[in-house]
């Protein structure tokens, strides 16, 4: 009955297509809006969070940060102060953080340039090897998750010991040393400024497009600079600096840390230590915080366009009790003469229910389709825009386009209590008629 | 004698009642149809045949006097017990054949077993049986508008035919057809009365037609005023 029920409601509306087709019109733009602005919703939200997480995962940024003055009279004669040795971050600090939130810190990511060289072969004048000469904290690099090729990463030990030892590139390795194991291999590079120092390569990491920047292949291969990593503490050394702190850094987070909490933790401890410091203080925050930003824009704009949707779907359930009632009154005859065949009134009123909603359902199916369809182009191009905006991660940025599926089955829900609401008030009149009457309605 | 299809008492039908415009139309009639009997119903326009098979029919109820159908009261039954007796006991046939418009002659003949309280089994083999007795199965798959008056006729009485009813109620069932397709619409009834037994009342306004039935009911102005042929 159920089934036979709405297959005469699908020969109904199909046998109108036009009118059925204006009469839904309401009920496809309310649905395929609120369809259209999850898509892109969701596509911006999880490309972000992708992308954020494919980048290593929960990072807090800070910096040392000079006091600004709170009054106009001040900032009149102000000056940004330079900064002392004491106003650095030192590695006890940063040991002291993790020992207070070990739940919450696992590392610092920080990063000093010492300058480019030259490595030179003293044995054969032709063989060298261009390089950008990078200090890293060690767990920098297994944040950034680069591979090793050959031998082994940078230590703690080394940094703490300002160790001469550096990591190459294969693909420099693979030239430079004509196919000898450079793992203990001693280099000298030749800085820009003259100066000559001497390192051991311990390792050999894997050239990353993503990481260290696409290959310039304008330049003959000989000629190409690649990064060479030394440890922090050994380029502040060789800096001739009496810096050993830093004053702009990451802290890498546990998996399992919530960022928030781990940013206003970070806050706290570092005002205590700063507490005293006139000039200076620290800094921190982080992406998720933007992020959250966007998230609550995008909610926003979801209530907002959920709001109009509610009002086209309202609009629609009126068509379609409107139409219901048009439908009703031409087919009073019908409805006659399946009472005289011994249909009662329950199952005339299911019957029109059960069009409406069939009615609204297919206007909602077409309105997903109509939805996901033009969502998915549109999430797809605001995921090109976010690349181009932030093209120096372009590699990292995972793009994901779906539809959401809840918006999907609350789009379906909504279309059939639309159904309902707007179609019971036709389908009880239907119900409500005398038989004789209708039989002999003209 | 075992109970009377039909058994009317003093029905009075009256329209606009308690208004200023109140019209009498049946004035007490007096009427008992036995099973098995083929009883044709004439009378002028307006004379009260169509209010009549209404009431007989169950699609109306008699301002007064009481009506049994098969020894039940029907008068004071409920809607849903009133639509379950139609379904049921009574097979309709129509001067303007009431076919659904978007159904096959098939689909149509199987409407009542749709409503019917009891599942049936086999519905498409019996609206099949059906159709088959009234020469159409190979229209089955024909929607009304395109058979002809005679088909939708033959459709309709295959439809009326379906639940087995006490008794087929036909109001000028010939009236919308050539007198040639009137006489073998005519000639199925017949059929049905003496291969089956039904038991069948019919409107008609034809002499001729009522003149083949066992027993002629005439009404004048709202009154039986001749019954011949009855009560074997
Ligand atoms: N629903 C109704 N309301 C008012 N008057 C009606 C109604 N149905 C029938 N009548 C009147 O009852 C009389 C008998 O009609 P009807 O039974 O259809 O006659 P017949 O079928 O014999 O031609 C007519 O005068 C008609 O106008
Ligand atoms: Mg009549």
């Amino acid at each position: 009955m159920f089934l036979e029920n709405i297959k005469e409601a699908i020969t109904s509306i199909f046998s109108n297509k036009m009118r059925s087709l204006l009469t839904m019109l309401g009920i496809i733009i309310g649905i395929s809006s609120v369809i259209i602005i999850t898509t892109i919703g969701g596509s911006i939200q999880s490309t972000l969070t992708a992308t954020l997480n494919s980048m290593g995962g929960n990072t807090v940024s800070a910096y040392v940060e000079a006091r600004y003055p709170e009054t106009d009279e001040e900032w009149d004669t102000w000056v940004y102060p330079d900064m002392t040795d004491e106003d650095y971050v030192t590695q006890e600090m940063i040991d002291g953080l993790i020992e207070a939130y070990p739940d919450e810190i696992s590392g610092i990511a920080a990063q000093s340039n010492l300058g480019y060289g030259q490595i030179k072969d003293e044995t054969d004048a032709d063989n060298y090897a261009n390089v950008s000469v990078a200090g890293i904290t060690p767990e920098y690099l297994d944040y950034m998750k680069v591979e090793m090729y050959a031998g082994r990463n940078l230590t703690k030990t080394d940094n703490e010991t300002q160790k001469k030892v550096c990591v190459i590139a294969d693909t420099m390795a693979e030239r430079y040393f004509d196919g000898r194991d450079p793992i203990g291999e001693k280099v000298s590079v030749v800085l820009s400024d003259g100066s000559i120092h001497d390192f051991v390569v311990v390792g050999v990491y894997k050239y990353n497009q993503a990481l260290f920047g696409q290959v310039d292949t304008s330049i003959p291969e000989k000629d190409r600079s690649t990064m060479m990593i030394i440890p922090l503490q050994t380029c502040f050394k060789l800096q001739g600096t009496d810096q050993t702190g830093y004053d702009s850094f990451n802290l890498l987070l546990t998996p399992l840390a919530d960022v928030e909490q781990a940013t206003a933790d970070i806050t706290s401890y570092f005002d205590k230590i700063y507490a005293d410091n006139e000039n200076f203080h620290i800094y921190a925050y982080n992406m998720q915080s933007d992020l959250g930003m966007i998230n609550t824009v995008l909610n926003v704009i979801t209530v907002a366009v959920s709001g109009i949707a509610a009002i086209s779907l309202i609009v629609g359930g009126v068509g379609v009790m409107n139409i219901m009632l048009v439908s009703i009154t031409e087919r009073t005859r019908e409805i006659g003469v399946r009472m005289a065949l011994g249909a009662k009134r329950r199952t005339i009123r299911q019957q029109f229910v059960i069009e409406a909603i069939v009615l609204c359902l297919i206007g909602g199916t077409i309105g997903i389709l109509i939805g996901v369809g033009i969502g998915a182009l549109l999430g797809t191009v605001a995921g090109f825009i976010i690349q181009n905006m932030y093209a120096e991660y372009a590699n990292y940025i995972i793009m994901e386009v779906h539809p959401s599926g809840s918006a999907i089955m609350l789009s379906l829900f909504f279309s059939m209590l639309t159904g309902v609401f707007f179609g019971y008030y036709p389908a009880n009149k239907a119900a409500k008629m005398e038989v004789i009457d209708a039989l002999r309605y003209e | 004698m075992s109970e009377p299809v039909i058994r009317m008492e003093k029905i009075i039908k009256t329209y606009y009642e308690g208004k200023p415009n109140e019209l009498e139309i049946l004035h007490g009639i007096d009427l008992t149809v036995n099973q098995g009997e083929f009883v044709s119903i004439v009378g002028e326009s307006g004379s009260g045949k169509s209010t009549l098979m209404n009431i007989i029919g169950v699609l109306d109820r008699q301002t007064a006097g009481s009506y049994f159908l098969e020894g039940q009261d029907v008068g004071g039954m409920s809607d849903e017990v009133r639509s379950a007796i139609r379904n049921r006991r009574i097979g309709f046939v129509f001067q303007n054949f009431n076919l659904l418009p978007r159904a096959n002659a098939l689909k149509n003949v199987m409407v009542p077993l749709m409503y019917g309280e009891t599942k049936v089994k086999d519905q498409k083999e019996r609206a099949m049986e059906m159709l088959a007795m009234v020469g159409m199965e190979e229209r089955a798959g024909h929607r009304p508008n395109e058979l002809s008056g005679g088909q939708k006729q033959r459709v309709a009485i295959a439809r009326a035919m379906i639940n087995d009813p006490a008794i087929i109620l036909a109001d000028e069932p010939t009236g919308a057809l050539d007198s040639k397709t009137g006489h073998m619409v005519m000639d199925l009834f017949h059929r049905l009365h003496e291969e089956q037994g039904k038991t069948i009342v019919l409107i008609t306004h034809s002499q001729e037609l009522a003149s083949e039935t066992q027993r002629i009911v005439t009404l004048l102005d709202g009154e039986i005023v001749a019954d011949k042929g009855g009560a074997r």
